[in-house]
């Protein structure tokens, strides 16, 4: 048992934040009104600067997951700082990379994983459809064969990264099983929609994705896969990244309400200076410290291939979800009206929580997970 | 980071589970229901070393570090051990026990440890008086230096193992300030000293098995030499059983969860309603996963303390009032949630689930209550 960062895990946990700046950290909250050209500038030039210090490299794919600790350290300093960033970054490297470093052949998509890694290009997955997510067993986006290539055609709901990504991941069916095929917009028949309006995480554009008899050719299609494994990576690469970005949304808020209350008077006295605020500021820390060590535990037994990992890591899933709407509403009743001005940090938390508990595994379907893992196991 | 337990820790949990599973769950639920402490657990307790792991074995103990002693007594839990012997072991072992191990004397410690670690003797700690709870530092048991001996006088409330205890650490005001942590010091007591006398024995709620009592000091003669570490300096002694309260003795409301965990799952499945076992309705597996949700939360934040023991590393009082906080507050949901699910039955004694919910309440109110962990983390964040 070692509970502290080890010196490799430490360095990048520094490098990431020495990347933060407070002026870094200002030009991050642009990205949340930002229009699109301006939002992948930002978005790129992040991902530079992340790539520069080795942040989009670690733990790309299951075989690397040994280093998710390592990892863990930086993103936690990222998802601190910028929730936005922080989700189309992981997207980017850890899902988009993951899926390619992890189940792909390294001489057809090495090239953009290096792409990916060097933070050259922007990328999302497309898994959900309407009315079904791709943990339904059929898929309507589909891919023929046609000689060499594939053509492929389905619609595609809520991909993160689309309206700026360089390359997409399009989960569909191949042959009666699943596959991935690679998109790169605006390839002839790739219809990026719209950019969606959502209640929070506005700093991530997201958007529906059409492909109408797209042709992929066999070097761009990870697949058809013989057994669930890419799609379980996925689910669990996502579940730990949301995790992560509700713990940073609770210590974000828990901060910004205790400078607040520190900093304002009622009734003659600091904020911070009566019991029910402060009581509220320990439970919200609370919530936060209990998230983030449990978010360490279970990533660390992903990373050790434990076979409890998934049932704890669907548990830190559902907690920080849960903690970072309770967190955030605690804030934002210690803020009152300043903190439901749009604008406010806490404000803007309060909106982006919500998204924890809905994306990736939601907390319904993680809790049903969690029992059906414990029925079995206590099986009468 | 590294969450792991070694082989010899994840051997030794088993082994503490099947021995508790074998040797004192079965008698737990008639003990509880005549809210009486089993001193044949106890003793075997005792024999299998539970009562003294950390200790070096020269003085009877086991030589273990921090973390195997919260795997034992998250096992003792996990097991389906009741609250309140495990209280009992708590108060024994680290309030009393490692109090005098680590302030004692050489004397001291041959005198006492051994026979507290074998369960020859049963050690209890009194602090708490009837209007110092959380406000320690108000205390108002006075001792006297009288020539060779310390005269005590004062009452003592809420004492864990008080009315069976053979001996007693006790703290008292030896300075001339009347309030304040300054001039707190502590004595051992052996039962038997003239003055000293257990009073009312506390009905209480839950944890049954542990009996608790008033304590009593009437011009009660201790020698000199019962003073324990330095005077004036009991305040710090008793701030430094916190790293074992919020480790070791939240343990088994952790290992607990576990319990409830599979007694839930088990029931969920043998029960029909509406012509289908309880556990295909989606409310019920909600139920069971919150369970799970709060004892992997948990879980970290124990071994997080003692780790840190371990480590030699001074308590980080915020994470420690942190870990009390979330134990006592956070469970107490699923544990009714647990209660529930077993519906009619769970209210009734027959199924040990009404025991659980019971001994679960004593977490926000004991060792601290939630409201002062919340007074302390927001002075320390």
């Amino acid at each position: 048992m070692y509970y502290d960062w080890t010196a490799e895990e430490l360095a990048l946990k520094q490098s990431v934040a020495a990347l933060l700046t407070q002026d870094a950290v200002a030009e991050l909250g642009l990205l949340e009104d930002a229009e699109l050209r301006q939002l992948k500038r930002i978005t790129s030039r992040y991902l530079k600067a992340l790539s520069a210090v080795g942040y989009l490299e670690i733990a790309v794919g299951p075989v690397e997951r040994g280093r998710l600790m390592q990892l863990v350290a930086g993103q936690e300093e990222l998802a601190k700082a910028s929730g936005s960033l922080f989700l189309a970054a992981e997207t980017t490297a850890r899902i988009f990379g993951g899926l390619l470093a992890g189940f792909g052949e390294r001489s057809a998509v090495g090239d953009i994983i290096q792409a990916v890694m060097r933070g050259d290009v922007i990328a999302g997955v497309a898994m959900t459809e309407s009315d079904e997510n791709a943990t339904e067993p059929r898929p309507t986006t589909a891919g023929v064969r046609d000689g060499t290539d594939w053509v492929v055609s389905g619609k595609k709901d809520y991909v993160t990264n689309a309206p700026i990504a360089d390359w997409i991941a399009v989960v569909g069916a191949a042959e009666g099983r699943r596959a991935v095929f690679l998109v790169e917009p605006p390839q002839t028949g790739v219809t990026v929609g719209p950019r969606m309006q959502t209640l929070g995480f506005n700093g991530v554009a997201v958007s529906r994705l059409e492909l109408d008899s797209v042709r992929v050719p066999q070097d761009r299609v990870i697949g058809p896969f013989v057994d669930e494994a890419p799609l379980d990576f996925l689910a669990a690469m996502q579940d730990l990244v949301l995790s992560l970005a509700a713990v940073g949304l609770q210590f974000r808020t828990t901060t910004e309400a205790k400078k607040h209350a520190l900093t304002h008077h009622r009734d003659g006295k600091d904020v911070f200076r009566h019991q029910e605020v402060r009581f509220k500021l320990a439970e919200m820390l609370t919530w936060a410290q209990t998230s983030q060590l449990l978010t360490y535990r279970a990533a660390w037994l992903y990373a050790t291939g434990d076979p409890e990992a998934r049932t704890v890591l669907h548990c830190a899933k559902v907690f920080c979800a849960e903690g970072a709407e309770q967190v955030t509403a605690m804030a934002m009743q210690i803020l009152a009206g300043r903190g439901y001005l749009s604008g406010n940090p806490v404000e803007q938390a309060y909106r982006d929580a919500k998204l924890t508990g809905i994306a990736g595994t939601t907390s319904e379907r993680a809790r049903m997970a969690i029992a059906a893992d414990l029925l079995k196991r206590h099986q009468v | 980071m590294d969450f792991s337990l070694t082989e010899e820790q994840l051997m030794f949990r088993e082994q503490v589970i099947k021995f508790a599973r074998k040797e004192i769950v079965p008698r737990v639920q008639e003990h509880d229901l005549r809210s009486e402490f089993d001193f044949e657990s106890w003793r075997k307790l005792g024999e299998f070393g539970l009562l003294g792991l950390h200790f070096p074995e020269e003085l009877g103990g086991g030589g273990s570090d921090v973390i195997t002693s919260v795997v034992a007594a998250e096992a003792l839990g996990e097991a389906g051990v009741d609250g309140g012997l495990t209280l009992s072991l708590g108060a024994h072992t680290y309030l009393c026990a490692d109090t005098i191990f680590v302030h004692g004397t050489d004397e001291q410690r041959k005198r006492y440890i051994p026979k507290l670690a074998r369960g020859e003797w049963i050690g209890c700690m009194g602090l708490t008086e009837p209007s110092a709870g959380s406000d320690v530092a108000s205390l108002r048991t006075r001792a006297v230096q009288q020539g060779d001996s310390w005269v005590l006088n004062g009452t003592k409330m809420f004492i864990t193992n008080g009315p069976i205890a053979d001996v007693a650490v006790i703290y008292a005001r030896t300075g001339q300030s009347a309030g304040g942590q300054e001039g707190i010091s502590a004595f051992i007591v052996e039962k038997g000293t003239p003055g000293f006398a257990v009073g009312r024995k506390l009905v209480k709620m839950g944890v049954r098995t542990s009996p608790t009592s008033e304590l009593i000091f009437e011009d009660c003669v201790v020698p000199a030499e019962n003073l324990l570490g330095q005077e004036g300096a009991g305040f710090f002694m008793a701030m430094r059983t916190v790293e074992w309260d919020r480790s070791a003795l939240l343990a088994p409301f952790v290992g607990g969860l576990g319990y409830i965990i599979e007694r839930c799952c088990r029931y969920a499945q043998e029960r029909h309603q509406f012509g289908r076992p309880i556990a295909s309705f989606q409310a019920i597996r909600h139920k069971i996963a919150d369970v799970k949700i709060c004892q992997e939360a948990a879980r970290s934040l124990i071994y997080r303390i003692a780790w840190c023991k371990d480590q030699g590393r001074p308590l980080n009082h915020l994470e420690a009032a942190v870990a009390k906080l979330f134990v006592g507050d956070w469970s107490l949901k699923p544990m009714n949630d647990a209660m529930v699910l077993f519906g009619g039955y769970g209210y009734c004694h027959e199924y040990d689930m009404e025991r659980i919910f019971r001994d679960s309440r004593i977490a926000p109110i004991g060792g601290g209550t939630s409201d002062i962990q919340k007074v302390l983390i927001s002075r320390l964040m």
